[in-house]
């Protein structure tokens, strides 16, 4: 199995940055930002008013009008990214029978509201006044299996819920599951639709940029004035088929899943000191899974995410892993334009990388003005580089201690 | 790349009893979990019963551990994990720790913390919530808290499949140490009490108000129950060379998704029948090979019946020596453990070739005409035992666990 080269056939992505891949890519490279002031619920009482939130989401367009009343906005997102993956891939109803078809989805937080406003019906008006048209989006696996009945796809329907690594997650599950056979092409990413309870929990938490007050309200990987993260929301996908499959249909192929690496750091959520150690796991195996070398690696798209340890510990990381090359080689962090996409994180990354590859552009970090010693890496800054991308390097990293790497490659 | 992936631990913290020997006794003896819910108020509505883990103490299982505040769903899992780490006589001071990882299934997580926070800010208001307890409930905290507990350095998932998402969990394990990308999985599931699932359920009309008696013509509905269930997943390889106790061998299991309706099971069955069909597919077996069942047998009405079909279309309609049971009957509906504490039974089943019963089984229903091994439990040889679970969003899945005979 280990043989099996898996492909990626189709992308889509709903952000705060656009609702097509071209638009979103084109306010990547011209680093504009999708952070605004915050409009889907009230933050008056909170410091920070800011995310990365999608102005005029209306999934009418995407899904129809009929039925989609009762679904949250996390279903809606994913459910409407679905059909425009299978759509971008070319994926038609006699492409590949139902079964032949999965999902797997990365989504942890964005079912939270839905299981808070249920829980505070039944404490303001008493248990039997909810609404159980309300009851199924409070199961977190809710988001995928909306999906999977808008896109007809019975073959698989999985969510991993591994907090911000889940998308990455996601995209290492399905390619084993196509590696093993079990389906034919599998829409996989991950969804985080923005709400009010994470922001407050975050918020409460001192985890967010601008929640101790005096503080910016700036979402600036790598920089020294870093205060914690600025959430944003979206929901990104790829279509990944095996090699030979994509091949036999004459997809268009825009990319290869060339490794990947896990790994869990225990210490990484108790200990005072930087924990290195997770990281790092993950990324050497991403590149021995990938058969590559330091030297392969075109660039690298940081996990970085504006957290005061968070950014320091993954430059800690690479500059232990890239040696000498940790000032040469380019490393982006698109979360300084989007915001920290939680679940859906990766899978955005994912997106940006395999756009990179296709224009040999690599985004700019946006907000960066102080540098930080801790984190003297070859960023990029400002503006968008250009040069020949091959195969990039993604980190997707959770303070609990989960670590993932991912490596996407040009298709040859 | 293909290794053999035996079972060689088991732990479980249920309604029932915890611990293996007084598990397998209560399970066996047909004794009911049922009772009065006593941690949450239910005099606001109109059932009242389900199956609670009584007498737990997180300090009994873990004294003077790492971590010190952890919601109910990680204290079962942790519990449940240390049960199956000392059943398998594994010394973690041994085994490379980035080579055994966790994976747990769920429904809902951390969810008494979010009905804490709930409360409090419906009683108190927002900002008298503790600052950090919030983040305690995102449902990937347990996963992440039993690693941290034992230092495990490997593969570290949570999948919320709802009511299958304990064999979605043990399924990937399976899969990660059959490719090589490790060696030991702590595999399972865990599930405190949820005063939110409780109430849809209930909502929903889907709870029995007295007992649970899965495929009985007079079937109320389920039961909510909670607790967590751990299997030690590790190659055989890797058991053989420490000489480990073997239960169990996974052969296979299989997936399906119905793309039908959020809450109602296709009509049909045609995805719980796709599920059992690619397991046994993924396992090389025919139907004939398949002695027991272990049914989801929720007890609801509809969930009977449409299994019951399901079945059929697989194993015919009137199969030969297939014994079938619901434990559920016993345990009630223990949610993202429910799947996991099932293929313990069918470890311990295969094992002992002892089929634990479907108690609280009184009056045959026309439409539930198989053999669900009523009120005792039977003492017949089991070489091959299945293990459905399907779930909320129409998430079917089926389990393959053999006899190991070396």
């Amino acid at each position: 199995m280990d043989e099996t080269r898996i492909v990626v056939t189709g992308i889509s992505v709903i952000s705060s940055l656009g609702e097509t891949k071209d638009v979103f890519w084109q306010n990547l490279i011209n680093g504009v930002s999708g952070i605004k002031p915050i409009t889907l619920f009230d933050v008056s009482s909170f410091n920070s008013k800011q995310a990365g939130e999608i102005t005029d989401f209306d999934p009418k367009i995407y899904l129809g009008k009929k039925g989609i009343r009762h679904i949250d906005r996390t279903s809606l997102l994913v459910s409407s990214a679905s059909c425009l993956a299978i759509k971008d891939a070319n994926i038609e109803s006699d492409t590949y029978n139902e079964d032949e078809l999965g999902i797997v989805v990365g989504s942890t937080y964005g079912s939270i509201d839905s299981i808070s406003s249920f829980d505070f019906q039944s404490l303001r008006e008493g248990p039997s006044y909810v609404n159980p048209m309300d009851f199924p989006n409070t199961v977190i696996n809710a988001p995928a299996s909306r999906a999977s009945i808008f896109c007809k796809a019975t073959g698989l329907n999985t969510t991993i819920s591994n907090g911000v690594t889940s998308s990455i997650d996601a995209i290492i599950y399905a390619s084993d599951f196509l590696k093993m056979k079990r389906v034919k092409a599998v829409i996989a990413g991950g969804v985080y639709g923005l709400g009010h309870d994470i922001f407050w929990g975050a918020h409460n938490s001192k985890i967010l940029a601008g929640s101790k007050s005096g503080t910016l309200e700036i979402s600036a990987p790598f920089d020294k004035r870093r205060n914690g993260m600025v959430l944003g929301e979206a929901s990104a996908l790829l279509v990944l088929e095996t090699l030979e499959d994509a091949l036999k249909r004459n997809a268009n192929i825009y990319a290869e899943i060339k490794g990947y690496g896990t790994s869990f750091d225990p210490k990484m959520a108790i200990s005072k000191e930087y924990q290195t150690d997770g990281n790092i796991r993950a990324i050497r195996s991403a590149l021995e899974d990938a058969k590559l070398t330091l030297h392969d690696i075109s660039y690298i798209s940081a996990n970085a995410y504006s957290g005061v340890y968070g950014d320091a510990i993954e430059a800690k990381a690479l500059k232990e892993v890239f040696g000498m090359r940790a000032k040469l080689i380019p490393v982006t962090a698109i979360k300084s334009m989007t915001g920290e996409c939680l679940d859906a994180s990766g899978a955005l990354q994912t997106l940006a990388a395999i756009m990179s590859i296709k224009t040999h552009t690599i985004p700019p970090i946006i907000n960066y003005k102080e540098p930080d010693p801790e984190c003297d890496l070859g960023l990029v800054i400002e503006k968008a580089a250009t040069v020949p991308v091959k195969n990039v390097l993604i980190n997707s990293f959770s303070r609990l201690g989960n670590n993932s790497s991912l490596i996407v490659s040009k298709f040859k | 790349m293909n290794k053999r992936v035996v079972i060689t631990g088991v732990g479980m913290i249920t309604p029932i009893g915890s611990g293996k020997d007084v598990f397998w006794e209560a399970l066996t003896s047909g004794k009911s979990g049922v009772d009065e819910v006593s941690c949450i108020d239910t005099s606001g509505f109109r059932v009242h019963r389900g199956c609670e883990v009584k007498n737990f103490n997180y300090s009994d299982y873990i004294r003077n551990g790492v971590l010190k505040e952890i919601g109910k769903g990680s204290q079962f899992a942790i519990a449940a994990t240390k049960l199956a780490l000392d059943d398998a006589e594994i010394d973690l001071s041994e085994v490379d720790l980035e080579r055994m990882g966790v994976s747990v299934g769920t429904t809902a997580g951390e969810i008494q913390i979010l009905e804490k926070v709930n409360h409090i800010r419906h009683r108190d208001g927002e900002d008298k919530v503790a600052p950090d307890l919030f983040l305690m409930h995102p449902c990937n905290n347990i996963p992440a808290n039993i690693a941290i507990e034992f230092g495990l350095k490997g593969p570290n998932t949570i999948i919320p499949t709802a009511c299958a998402a304990g064999n979605y969990a043990v399924g990937y394990a399976y899969d990660l140490i059959r490719f090589g990308r490790t060696d030991v999985m702590v595999a399972g599931g865990s599930d405190p009490f949820s005063k939110v699932a409780f109430t849809g359920f209930a909502r929903l009309g889907a709870i029995a108000p007295e007992i649970c008696q899965p495929f009985d013509k007079n079937r109320k509905g389920m039961m909510v129950g909670e607790g967590a269930g751990i299997l030690v997943l590790e190659s055989l390889e890797c058991a053989e060379k420490r000489n480990a106790n073997i239960y169990a061998e996974i052969i296979g299991y299989g997936l399906s998704c119905d793309a039908y309706h959020i809450t109602i099971p296709h009509p049909d069955g045609e995805g719980v029948v796709s599920a059992m069909v690619k397991a046994l597919k993924s396992a090389n077996l025919g139907p004939e090979d398949v002695q027991y069942i272990s049914a989801h047998g929720t007890g609801t009405p509809a969930n009977d019946k449409a299994e019951t079909i399901s079945i059929k279309k697989v194993f015919g309609d009137k199969p030969r020596h297939l014994a079938i049971s619901s434990i559920k009957s016993m345990i009630g509906h223990t949610m993202g453990a429910a799947s996991v504490i099932e293929s313990i039974a069918c470890a311990l089943t295969v094992q002992n070739d002892i089929i634990p019963p479907t108690i609280n089984y009184v009056t045959p229903d026309p439409e539930c005409d198989l053999d669900y091994v009523p009120n005792v439990m039977r003492k017949q040889v089991v070489n091959i035992a299945l293990n459905n679970a399907h779930a909320f969003g129409g998430n079917n899945s089926c389990l393959v666990i053999k006899k190991f005979t070396g």
